[in-house]
């Protein structure tokens, strides 16, 4: 179920599905940037000058692209579930069950953030970099941790929205 | 049974319960992956791993043609190219009775051809061509149950994102499922036209005959189909004879999209971003899925559930045909329930090692093996097969999603008539998946003869 955009219209709500939406489309960015280095690549090795680490710049785009989508995913309610079983229930019963999805998504997105800001530091201690074009693997973690404190930032969006509907009833 | 059997086993019932009580997947295989694995080896492991584990897993070189293919199918959507698509079918095939829906299927197997998912391909030719059924007065069944099983032909006909994460699974190269895809994708479209061939045949009011187009309109409708045409041409006939990897043909056929609706003046900035919009929810969507089945299959590995199946699977005496079509039936029974992407990613790690152990393991030839081919061969096949029938569930009650979207764009006719009105296609996917699983040559042939 797609969900609006903008978690309610009060202020911090709006401003907040606002920011998602905006670092979403700037993960789409770094994906159509992705799409360009791909295409100078063909049309380099098409003259005979490839284009050196196209493919590190294709896996690193891609992971910080899509790190990018997740807040917006959790926004919109995009990521699936099998509504089936409990397509009888009542609007209280799925307002908390999706609370309890919130809740693991908010989890989650936490853990993740500090486990993955020690990884960040691992890749910058041991200075590990791509092959060809030397990049450090760190700098892909920085967009990267944004994503999942924006990450964590939707899911705390949608649980105060289950939240309200729950009392409400 | 060991104890870290029983412990993967009771992980897959705690999984199964928080799916049906409407836990994200994603977070379900999350959950149950991660803290199956804490229970088992201590919650040190799970910590280091989670360290680069989501990095790694989303900057997969392989898996990166799977957001530019949304992005080019998201595009293509927004540009009116599914519009000439199906003007030029229905100018070569409108004149004939029940053509205007033959001409349906044929735009969606040609918008299937730059898009990789059904949803997008139904709802983007359900907004073009039902319309025109209605025009020519087709009953609602007709109409409806067209495009909704037409919708399938998108995943069915390369490029195909479950097919991409099918072959990154079972580690089997993604040209090569590509090449394999193509003919049986064909079948069904043959299949399906056939279909409204004898459905008009025994209700001749259902589908009334068009009007036959003039000699310019003709032309004009023809001429414009020739850039889809140039984009398959480029992106699915340059990966099937190696002019590219699939992630730079993707990126070509993003290109080519987005440049067809600039020229053609059809793309807006508001449908682009839309499109982007579209692209993120469905890529983070896929991405965490599949993040959440590595996790699930740490943990799986671990515990060895895979191997104990197979192997009890494979000591159960059965005919190798006979648990080809158990698993076959029991992944239909699932697809009424999940979603495709999610089940091929739960799923396919249970039932590829048991095929395997059947054939004689992973190297085995084609001589003395349990189905007769190579297990490099088994694995093509098997995942055609897979492929199609998960795809059944979108056309068949209780979540056939299909259904669902073709529904909402069509609001006077009643959901039962296009379930009703979709059964025969159903009928014709059966009777597709019994000719594959009858010749394996139809599957296999087209990656035998171009490799």
């Amino acid at each position: 179920m797609v969900q609006t955009e903008h978690g309610g219209n009060s202020g911090f709500f709006g401003i907040a599905g606002r920011l998602i939406t905006t670092w979403a489309l700037l993960g789409g960015g770094v994906l159509l940037l992705v799409v360009a280095v791909n295409m100078a690549s063909i049309i380099g090795s098409m003259f005979g000058k490839p284009f050196p680490g196209d493919f590190e710049l294709t896996e690193m785009g891609v992971a910080v692209s899509v790190f990018a989508f997740l807040p917006y995913c959790q926004l919109t309610g995009a990521n699936v579930s099998a509504d089936i079983f409990t397509a009888a229930a009542s609007k209280r019963v799925i307002a908390f069950l999706t609370l309890l999805g919130s809740l693991v998504a908010l989890g989650f997105a936490s853990l993740l953030i500090w486990r993955m800001y020690l990884g960040m530091m691992d890749q910058k201690e041991y200075e590990y970099t791509t092959t060809i074009l030397q990049i450090p693997h760190w700098m892909a973690f920085v967009p990267i941790l944004i994503s999942l404190a924006l990450l964590a930032l939707a899911a705390f969006v949608t649980l105060s929205r289950d939240l309200t509907a729950l009392s409400k009833g | 049974m060991t104890d870290a059997v029983l412990l993967g086993l009771g992980g897959l019932i705690v999984l199964v319960v928080l799916i049906g009580i409407r836990i994200p997947i994603a977070y379900a295989m999350i959950l149950v992956g991660g803290v199956g694995t804490m229970m088992l080896n201590g919650p040190a492991l799970v910590f280091s791993q989670l360290k680069t584990l989501a990095y790694g897993q989303f900057s997969i070189y392989d898996l990166s043609v799977v957001p530019m293919f949304v992005l080019m199918g998201a595009i293509a959507s927004k540009t009116g190219l599914s519009q000439a698509l199906f003007r030029g079918a229905n100018a070569w095939l409108g004149w004939l009775r029940g053509g205007t829906a033959m001409a349906a299927i044929a735009g969606c197997a040609g918008f299937g051809a730059v898009c990789g998912s059904s949803l997008a391909t139904a709802s983007t030719m359900g907004k073009v061509a039902l319309p025109e059924l209605r025009r020519y007065n087709y009953s609602g069944a007709l109409a409806t149950g067209t495009l909704a099983a037409g919708g399938v032909l998108g995943i069915l006909i390369p490029p195909s994102v479950v097919l991409i994460i099918y072959a990154i699974i079972v580690e089997a190269n993604i040209v090569t499922m590509f090449m394999a895809a193509f003919l049986p994708g064909m079948l069904a479209v043959v299949l399906f036209l056939l279909t409204i061939a004898i459905y008009v045949a025994i209700w001749p009011e259902s589908g009334p005959k068009g009007g036959k187009a003039d000699r310019t309109e003709f032309i004009e409708a023809t001429m414009g189909m020739i850039p889809v045409l140039i984009i398959f041409g480029l992106v699915i006939g340059g990966i099937y004879l190696g002019f590219f990897n699939p992630t730079p043909a993707a990126a070509v056929g993003v290109f080519l999209v987005l440049l067809f609706g600039i020229l053609q003046r059809n793309l807006t900035w508001s449908g682009f971003v839309a499109a982007l919009k579209e692209t993120a929810s469905t890529s983070g969507m896929i991405y965490l899925i599949i993040l959440g089945a590595e996790l699930l299959k740490i943990f799986m590995s671990r515990v060895g559930l895979p191997q104990e199946m197979a192997a009890w699977m494979a000591g159960s005496g059965l005919e190798p045909m006979t648990v080809l079509i158990l698993l076959l039936v029991a992944l239909i029974l699932l697809g009424c329930l999940m979603d495709s992407l999610s089940m091929i990613l739960l799923v396919i790690p249970f039932f590829w090692p048991v095929l395997v152990d059947i054939n004689g393991g992973i190297y085995q030839g084609a001589e003395g093996a349990g189905f007769g081919m190579s297990t490099e061969d088994l694995k093509i096949w098997f995942g055609i097969l897979a492929l199609i029938v998960v795809e059944l569930g979108l056309i068949t009650p209780p979540v056939g999603m299909n259904v669902f979207v073709i529904s909402s764009l069509a609001r006077d006719t009643p959901m039962i008539e296009t379930f009703k009105g979709v059964a025969p296609f159903f009928g014709a996917e059966l009777v597709r998946v019994v000719l594959l699983v009858s010749f394996p040559a139809l599957t296999l042939w087209l990656p035998h003869f171009l490799s």
